[in-house]
């Protein structure tokens, strides 16, 4: 059957185990035609295999990758038409900025003033025209990753990977490239895989993300479908800051679940998960919606609130950071506007929240 | 750190003590020999009581002596060649390949620099005869080659473990086929290594002595066997002048090489 969608790559129940090690565990996603897709997750959990398959480069234990409707699988690398920048510096030593540009077109054959033609262009998009002649090992980490990007790009793949390309550059340089990675995909609108570690990254720069953990995907989804609605406990804990409050589950009416935690505080929140009476479960809530108040909030409204002291506070110039010891010995962290409410060290205060920022989750198997 | 040559004080010039004396032990029987090359004594005498160039004009009057030493520099050459086409592809096997038993190969290519010289020598000596090739171009080509060996793989596999797969990785899914990405990526990146280990090659034919000796028949002889059969029938300064052409003709080639080096690693 001939797909109607228009997805550029679509993956389907990848597995790939290396001897004992499951490093892909049953992957299926599709990317749309000039999405941005970044695949978020810790170290180990199977980000760079999945990229690599796609790329070629490793063979899946089973599965298929399709780009374009066409199983990719029994294609090499080198005919595939992807461009890809790795994490490492991978410019090829002894040529020259120009010639390592010019490299793809020339392996394809093509005439030299074309090829002039698109290394020109290539250098304008990733601003380095006036480094053309120099050699790999003069040019800075940004600069070099930016060379490699136009390298990737300057044979117009069908599918663009880039497997951390800015891990091992400052923040600043890389908040740096990241904008200018976003202009590029505008600009072209070439489809984009991206690999990262760092949720920020990914929030800030794409269309949608894949949460990887232990070689699955734990959600796929937008950046706020991730940050409002989490699917799991995993996906609520890894993309943003969280607090995760520990207790036990009382009841569920209509998706809303009441909890009480340690000390007999009952707080409530919205559930989609099928949880069990009894069991043990968390509580979600970000830090920046606990608002703290002098006065407890009332049962009527849809307002909760818990109470604690305060035991440390951070300035982050935009926002204020406090971290609350609670009644059930469990620290929870709150972010405020910093021209907001100025709580002192030492000060005890009630922090209330809306049930619906708050989700309930069944308890992680505590081994991450 | 606290071992500065500063911080020293006196004990530095222990140091240099132990320096300069080192350096001697390893640089004296070098001088010692070219001296003796443009003395004038017939019997070797040190000092030298006259100096003189004759026994250069023996040395180059005597066809025997270019003879061998032409053998020489062809053996080295074709060993040279031959040495990084066999050690290029066993360095690819030990660095990239995943079998069993890959670390076994790696020191199988590495033990001709352990076993015995002249073990080796008495078990090619046997097969050479039973071949019939002794004192054959080819003889002496192989018994080098088997020293030589060692040499490249040591210094290709040690460039090849220092570059980066995945640049390799970058030219393939740039568009180049394997083929292409190695001729044109990895090769030149691991220039230096493959340079070393040619030159390496060569000096070890150059002046290898005991296979020759065993390979070499009356009429075929490499420079260093040439040497030693003069040698055995009588003490005379030409061989002092052979031996200061050696020397300058190593210290040539490791100057090539620094300079290659250097202009390789600009
Ligand atoms: N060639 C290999 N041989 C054996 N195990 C491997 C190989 N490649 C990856 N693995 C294992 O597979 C798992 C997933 O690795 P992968 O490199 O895909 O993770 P990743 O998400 O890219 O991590 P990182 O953020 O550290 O790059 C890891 O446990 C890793 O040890
Ligand atoms: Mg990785």
């Amino acid at each position: 059957m001939t797909s109607l969608t228009k997805n550029a790559v679509e993956i389907h129940h990848l597995v790939k185990r290396f001897g004992q090690v499951t490093a892909v565990d049953d992957v299926s996603l599709s990317v749309a035609d000039g999405e941005f897709l970044t695949f978020l997750g810790s170290s180990g959990s199977g980000k760079t295999s999945t990229l690599f398959i796609v790329a070629g480069f490793e063979d899946p234990t089973s599965g298929s990758v399709e780009i374009d409707g066409r199983s990719v699988l029994s294609v090499p690398p080198n005919e595939r038409n992807i461009g890809m920048v790795f994490q490492r510096y991978t410019l090829f030593p002894n040529m020259s900025v120009r010639d390592n540009i010019a490299f793809p077109l020339s392996v394809r054959g093509r005439p030299q003033n074309e090829i002039d033609r698109a290394v020109a262009e290539m250098l304008d998009m990733v601003r380095l025209g006036s480094y053309a002649g120099r050699r790999p090992s003069e040019l800075s980490g940004g600069q070099q990753q930016r060379v490699a990007l136009a390298r990737a790009l300057v044979y117009r793949p069908r599918l663009l990977l880039m497997d951390e390309p800015l891990a091992a550059l400052d923040k600043r340089l890389r908040e740096d490239i990241q904008q200018e990675i976003r202009r590029i995909h505008r600009e072209l609108g070439v489809t984009i895989l991206y690999v990262t570690h760092d949720q920020e990254e990914a929030l800030r720069m794409s269309d949608r993300i894949a949460v990887f953990s232990h070689g699955k995907i734990a959600q796929i989804g937008s950046g706020s479908d991730l940050y409002e609605r989490p699917a799991n406990g995993f996906v609520a804990s890894f993309v943003g800051n969280s607090n995760m409050l520990r207790g036990r589950l009382r009841g569920v009416s209509e998706r809303m679940a009441s909890v009480e935690l340690a000390d007999g505080t009952v707080l409530h929140g919205l559930s989609d998960a099928n949880l069990i009476h009894g069991t043990q479960v968390e509580i979600m809530v970000r830090p920046e919606r606990l608002i703290p108040s002098s006065s407890r909030a009332g049962d009527l409204t849809s307002l909760q609130s818990v109470e604690g002291t305060v035991i440390d506070v951070s300035y982050l110039g935009e926002a204020v950071q406090y971290e609350i010891a609670t009644r059930w010995q469990q620290n929870i962290v709150v972010r405020n506007d910093s021209r907001a409410s100025g709580l002192e060290l030492g000060a005890s205060a009630h922090f209330s929240f809306h049930v619906h920022d708050a989700l309930v989750f069944p308890t992680q198997p505590s081994a991450s | 750190m606290i071992l500065t040559l500063n911080r020293m004080g006196r004990g530095r010039f222990v140091l240099y003590a132990i320096a300069g004396a080192t350096s001697a032990f390893l640089l004296l029987p070098v001088v010692f020999i070219a001296f003796l090359s443009f003395g004038s004594s017939q019997w070797l005498q040190f000092p030298p009581p006259g100096w003189t160039l004759k026994w250069y004009e023996v040395l180059f009057a005597d066809p025997r002596w270019l003879a061998s030493m032409l053998v020489s520099l062809k053996v080295g050459l074709c060993v040279m060649a031959l040495s990084i086409a066999l050690g290029l592809p066993a360095a690819f096997a030990i660095v990239r390949g995943r079998f069993p038993g890959r670390a076994a190969l790696h020191a199988f290519f590495i033990s001709p620099m352990i076993v015995p010289v002249i073990i080796l020598a008495i078990a090619l000596y046997a097969l050479i005869l039973k071949l019939g090739l002794n004192g054959s171009f080819l003889a002496f080509v192989a018994a080098h080659l088997i020293l030589a060996l060692p040499f490249s793989v040591i210094c290709i596999v040690n460039s090849l473990e220092g570059f980066d797969i995945s640049v390799e990785k970058a030219a393939i899914i740039c568009g180049a086929t394997r083929l292409q990405a190695i001729r044109r990526v990895t090769l030149p990146a691991i220039r230096l290594g493959i340079l070393s280990g040619a030159l390496f090659s060569f000096l070890v034919s150059w002046d290898e002595v005991v296979l020759s000796i065993f390979m070499a028949s009356p009429g075929t002889q490499t420079l260093p066997v040439k040497m030693w059969t003069t040698l055995r029938q009588d003490l005379t300064p030409v061989i002092a002048a052979v031996s200061t052409l050696l020397i300058v003709m190593t210290i040539a080639v490791m100057l090539v090489a620094a300079f290659l080096r250097r202009r390789i690693a600009r």
